[in-house]
């Protein structure tokens, strides 16, 4: 994967994409082959899981804010503890990045209070102030009311345009069209066809991607 | 002749009571520490401490706490080490405690949603932080209405420390019980103390758990 580039990762539940996203950061173990990141190779020691997982920003399906915390503070934990800046220095980013999601002014509320759409902005948020050289995103829509689908996906696409590197596994397909410069279909833990969005979407080599584009394409 | 229930009678009980609250306070801040290092260790992922600890729970929780107050006192007396009452019976309680209080927070630690952990890790957080600053707050919150029901047996409890000639309210009561004469007063009032000490906390601790209730609706 290049630096700048986009992936959306797409197919049917129970496929590993989810899986071959959580292992970028180690969240699932490795059984084999290998992950580089940003020049670094992920083994087992915690120093390898720790360089990498300060390079790679998170964004889960079900948001997982901290509850106990505001939305500032949400924010400013990570840099604080695992990269030791200071709390003004930290707070200055978060609300920079709070802004960026269109937030500012929710910062001192708790994640409760908040719309679904506006925790997974925050999510969001949270993850760049980490300063990522590379976001995941774990079907960051798929929780959401239909209505707030669009405010995180128009993030998403900001995020996209000012050149961050970004891997997506997510069925919204308006937005791999507009964004990726690459689409991976999976199933059953292969990866079974992939290809520019243009090409991927026109035409879709394997029967199992027609199936499926098939299927999802069926509702819009 | 016969001494009536007075006011030295009833200092006698305040002072039983005093005993009763500081060995509470002991044994509760001991086996909150203690029941702290329990928790984690029972937690952390390794097999064999997670396995040890599960067997020190076990032993703890499957003995009457009479017994182990016996061991401590006359049990390690017996080793040479003569414990003065209080602090022996302290020794007891704290550890009995800390496998209860350990228990109980594991699965206060447990019942914190798994991606709490996942979302602390991927932002490269360590486990002295992500204990801290994200696991033990909201297990803590949990755990309040269990701790609280504890903490509240607990002072009802510590009455079995008289067992080794330590006197605290029961005890005291028993005492002026069988100077006076007049059995059903002095525990009356023995029982008015205990009540007085138990019951805000428990209502506390529902009120907590009411509360908790209607966060997790939300």
């Amino acid at each position: 994967m290049r630096k700048g580039e986009k992936i959306v990762l797409c197919g049917p539940s129970g496929s590993g994409k989810s899986t071959l996203i959580r292992c970028i950061n180690r969240l699932e173990a490795i059984e084999q082959g290998s992950i580089v990141v940003n020049g670094h190779r992920l083994d087992d020691s915690i120093k390898a899981i720790d360089v990498v997982r300060q390079d790679v920003g998170m964004v889960f399906q079900s948001f997982n804010l901290f509850p106990h915390m505001t939305v500032l503070q949400n924010c400013m934990l990570a840099p604080i503890r695992a990269r030791r800046i200071g709390k003004t220095e930290a707070e200055a980013t978060a609300r920079k990045y709070l802004e960026r999601v269109r937030i500012g002014d929710q910062a001192e509320k708790y994640p409760a209070q908040l719309s679904g759409g506006q925790q997974q902005r925050v999510a969001i948020a949270r993850a760049l102030c980490m300063q990522p050289k590379v976001m995941l995103f774990d079907e960051p829509t798929s929780a959401l009311d239909p209505e707030m689908v669009k405010e995180v996906l128009d993030t998403m696409i900001g995020l996209a345009n000012d050149g961050m590197t970004m891997i997506c596994v997510t069925h919204e397909m308006g937005f791999a069209r507009q964004v990726a410069d690459r689409v991976i279909f999976m199933a059953e833990g292969q990866i079974i066809e992939e290809g520019e969005p243009e090409a991927f979407f026109r035409n879709p080599q394997h029967a199992r991607t027609r199936q499926f584009l098939g299927e999802i394409l069926a509702h819009h | 002749m016969t001494p009536h229930f007075g006011l030295p009678e009833f200092g006698f009980l305040l002072r039983g009571l005093q005993w009763t609250v500081l060995l509470t306070l002991v044994a509760f801040a001991g086996g909150c520490t203690a029941g702290l290092a329990v928790a984690l260790l029972r937690t952390c992922g390794h097999k064999g401490v997670e396995w040890a600890t599960r067997i020190y729970i076990g032993i703890f929780q499957g003995t009457p706490l009479l017994l182990q107050l016996f061991v401590v006192y006359y049990g390690l007396a017996l080793t040479g080490l003569k414990l003065d009452a209080f602090v022996a019976v302290a020794i007891g309680f704290t550890v009995n405690a800390s496998a209860f209080l350990g228990e109980i927070w594991r699965g206060a630690i447990e019942a914190v949603p798994r991606g709490q952990t996942e979302a602390a890790m991927a932002l490269g957080l360590h486990y002295s932080s992500r204990m801290r600053d994200i696991v033990l707050p909201q297990a803590i919150r949990i755990s309040l209405p269990a701790t609280i029901g504890y903490l509240v047996q607990l002072i009802k409890g510590t009455s079995l420390a008289a067992i080794v000639g330590f006197i605290e309210l029961a005890r005291a009561g028993q005492i002026v019980s069988n100077q006076t004469f007049q059995p059903l007063l002095v525990f009356g009032v023995v029982g008015a103390m205990y009540f007085i000490l138990c019951w805000p906390l428990s209502w506390w601790g529902s009120r907590m758990e009411a509360r908790l209730a209607l966060a997790s609706q939300r």
